[in-house]
């Protein structure tokens, strides 16, 4: 044969055919001998290829826009891959290492959250794993928590931005709660600030003329645009639904429900990209806007070259309609309230992103709360949570964040650490419970977040020493629980579902002990020794539908007949203990085995 | 060649071999090179175009190519290759067209280069990828008669270098 042979090609077809492979293909390819091997090395643009094709999610410190519109030569585009890769190899691994043994889980999802947004694509291939993985639930349950706690840094590091004075604005301000509550999910900062873009270029395609228009004629031509687009408040019946208060949750919903706060938001976030001051005013139990006119001039457009006093403003009120609200009408509710004409400046002037924050996390608050009482069954006990979007519990702890990290109200001198903290002191109970109850992995920001807050008060050491006696804990791996003799009294395994046969509640084994292992405290207070079986029989912990954990005796578990499936609510829970539901044995195929080698 | 082309302008090629080939100007300018060429040379020209880097055998299976695709678009002139969205999919005809032996399927891909015609150099290079695709390093010498120039310890170090590619 004496015509070309493969390594006979210029170099620039060699890149071409390159560019046409996946990586695995590629680097068979550049095994095969010394020269292929050099020109794939040292062909710039082949990694850059295979960075653009192989990944979508990168922590901001890349900057990845910004390098992909570069020079080719600026970056090691190799190096930048194959650090991708790792990561993605490290982040399987680590997940492994969580779904394989109970202990180290602090450790490992901690390992991953620092990879942040880079394991952020693995994770979420992880959540999609087929519904016959041999363990689906508990890899769909701890990809989900990995994700979910590298959300959760990304909204405390944006209230941090807030607290610390650096300019934030109002749509990552607030929409840092869809990234604390909807983790899970495909909720993003860059996709909520797109949304915003699309409507402002929207608005802008709508009316060519816009930024010729005086400011009176925006204000009104921007608020009736938002109503033209679905954007209209909400009705009372569904006024205290918890999705309303949720930035980036309000602009992806068909009906765009929202409450005055995020309405306001929206108007301002928009206002700022078409080149518009509208700031929220804090009013009395509601939120209005405050429009600004430019420097020496009126809101009708006017030049005032002689006037320096403060700028011409306007107030809107965009939840409930596109015209202007007279000043006069707020002065008088607010004198019908009785509030003191001295407090009258402050509820009319402009508020700030931080009293946003706080009042989004009270509104919050509320809606959870009204969950809560609304809906809890007969003993306290029921799936309500399911139901509520987005996860109700989840919603109630980003507002614990956002009110330990800004801090309750303005009242107060500034600056003073030692205020702060004793204001700040109250929500620690909350935080330290909810955590400990849902999600342990987060006392790495518990150490990197809180603890700095408390320094100089007596919590500062007592939670130090919590977080080093939760790392240690974590080391250890758990003690072997066999069926020996003793535990012939054992009747049930872990994963059997069953039914409390006094609450009627349904739950699942997650762990038993021969006899009541309780303090002897808790042993009276519930009235242990009244029972039938009194302490001596075998004692069950069990995750419950409602989330709860609980620790209950023998003769109080029905077993669920065969055929009863476990609920949507236990399915969502079962993953931190559960491989797969079985439905050959009908119970939860155990996660345990560490601890407990025989069930 | 198809009747509408009968009354087509027509222009002379010459291979390496000194055939001398004619060809509808409309398909010759498929090629860039022959295209950019006629448009220096300007007006009516008689003279042959010698094409000193492809033989008649190739220039005949090129054109025969430029033919089928004479009424293709225009390929743009976006040269970021990189940007392109890269897929191995080629359309049947293509693909039946490519049934060649390997040095003719080389030979067509120089002269793509060489002639400057940038989709046929494209499914010439995709027809290779396929090639490749799925092969084991050795698979892939065997495929193109590489000869592995490593040594065993040399394998055994870039074996262990890529580990961390290969996908799970």
């Amino acid at each position: 044969m004496s015509g070309p042979a493969f390594t006979d090609l210029p170099t620039e077809v060699l890149e071409a055919i390159f560019l046409h492979l996946d990586p695995p293909s590629l680097f068979a390819l550049s095994q095969s001998n010394r020269l292929i091997k050099q020109l794939t090395t040292d062909s710039p643009i082949i990694w850059r290829h295979l960075c653009r094709t192989s990944f979508t999610t990168w922590a901001p410190q890349h900057n990845i826009a910004a390098k992909f519109a570069g020079p080719l030569p600026a970056v090691n585009w190799r190096a930048l891959y194959i650090r991708k890769k790792r990561i993605e190899h490290e982040t399987r691994r680590l997940l492994d290492h969580v779904l394989a043994t109970q202990h180290e889980r602090i450790r490992c999802i901690n390992g991953i959250a620092e990879f942040g947004y880079d394991a952020k694509e693995t994770l979420l291939r992880e959540c999609a794993c087929p519904d016959d993985a041999e363990d689906v639930l508990a890899r769909r349950y701890y990809a989900n928590a990995a994700l979910e706690r590298i959300h959760r840094e990304m909204a405390i590091n944006v209230w941090k931005d807030v607290q610390d004075g650096k300019d934030v604005s109002i749509d990552r301000a607030l929409g840092a709660y869809d990234m604390f509550a909807r983790g899970g999910e495909d909720v993003d900062f860059d996709l909520m600030s797109e949304d915003l873009d699309r409507l402002a270029n929207g608005l802008l395609s709508e009316h060519p003329d816009f930024r010729e228009l005086s400011t009176r004629a925006k204000a009104s031509t921007l608020a009736s645009y938002l109503r033209d687009q679905g954007f209209q408040g909400v009705p009372d019946t569904s006024y205290r639904a918890l999705r309303n208060s949720f930035i980036g949750l309000v602009l992806r919903s068909p009906t765009h429900q929202s409450l005055p706060l995020i309405s306001v938001a929206l108007f301002c976030a928009l206002a700022q990209r078409v080149g518009l001051d509208a700031r929220p005013c804090g009013f009395l139990f509601h939120v209005y806007c405050l429009v600004y006119a430019p420097e020496r001039h009126s809101l009708d457009g006017e030049y005032k070259p002689s006037s320096s006093g403060p700028l011409d403003s306007m107030y809107l009120d965009p939840f409930r309609s596109s015209d202007e609200v007279r000043q006069a009408d707020l002065l008088r509710v607010l004198r019908d309230m009785g509030v003191p004409t001295t407090d009258h400046q402050t509820f009319l002037s402009d508020t700030t992103t931080r009293e946003m924050v706080l009042r989004t996390a009270r509104n919050i608050m509320n809606s959870v709360q009204t969950i809560r009482q609304t809906q809890g069954g007969v003993h306290g006990i029921s799936a309500a949570w399911l139901d509520a979007y987005p996860d109700m519990d989840n919603a109630f702890y980003s507002t614990i964040w956002a009110m330990l990290m800004l801090g309750p109200g303005d009242e107060g001198t500034p600056g003073s650490i030692q205020q702060v903290s004793s204001r700040r002191r109250q929500y620690l109970p909350y935080l330290l419970e909810h955590f400990q109850t849902h999600f342990a992995w987060d006392v790495a920001l518990l150490e990197q977040y809180v603890i700095p807050l408390f320094y100089t008060q007596p919590e500062g050491q007592r939670l130090l020493q919590f977080v080093q006696s939760m790392h240690q804990i974590d080391t250890l791996r758990r003690p072997l629980l066999r069926r020996s003799a003793r535990a012939r009294n054992v009747e049930f395994k872990i994963g059997q579902l069953f039914r409390h046969k006094r609450y009627h509640y349904e739950g699942v084994i997650t762990g038993w002990d021969t006899s009541c292992d309780a303090g002897e405290e808790w042993i009276q207070n519930m009235g242990v020794d009244r029972l039938p079986g009194g302490r001596e029989q075998a004692f069950y912990h069990v995750l419950v539908h409602d989330k709860s954990v609980r620790y209950v005796a023998a003769e109080n578990i029905e077993p669920m007949a065969t055929g009863a499936l476990p609920s949507a609510a236990i399915m969502k829970l079962a993953g931190r203990h559960f491989k797969r539901w079985d439905d050959a044995s009908h119970t939860f195929v155990s996660n345990l085995r560490d601890e407990y080698p025989d069930d | 060649m198809s009747t509408e082309a009968t009354n087509a302008p027509k222009i002379k090629l010459v291979t390496s071999d000194n055939a001398e080939m004619e060809v509808d100007r409309q398909v010759a300018e498929r090629s860039i090179l022959i295209k950019n060429l006629l448009e220096d040379l300007g007006g009516d020209n008689d003279e042959a175009i010698p094409i000193p880097n492809v033989n008649e055998a190739v220039m005949k299976k090129v054109l025969e190519w430029c033919e089928h695709h004479r009424n293709d678009p225009p390929a743009s002139q976006d040269d970021d290759s990189d940007s392109r969205k890269k897929s191995t999919d080629i359309d049947e005809w293509d693909q039946k067209f490519m049934q060649v032996d390997q040095e003719m399927l080389f030979e067509i891909i120089l002269a793509a280069n060489y002639l400057d015609i940038k989709a046929l150099l494209d499914v010439g290079c995709k027809t290779v990828a396929n090639m490749i695709k799925g092969k084991s390093p050795d698979e892939i010498r065997k495929t193109f008669n590489i000869q592995n120039d490593f040594t065993p310890e040399e394998e055994e170090q870039i074996r262990r270098e890529n580990e961390w590619a290969e996908d799970r």
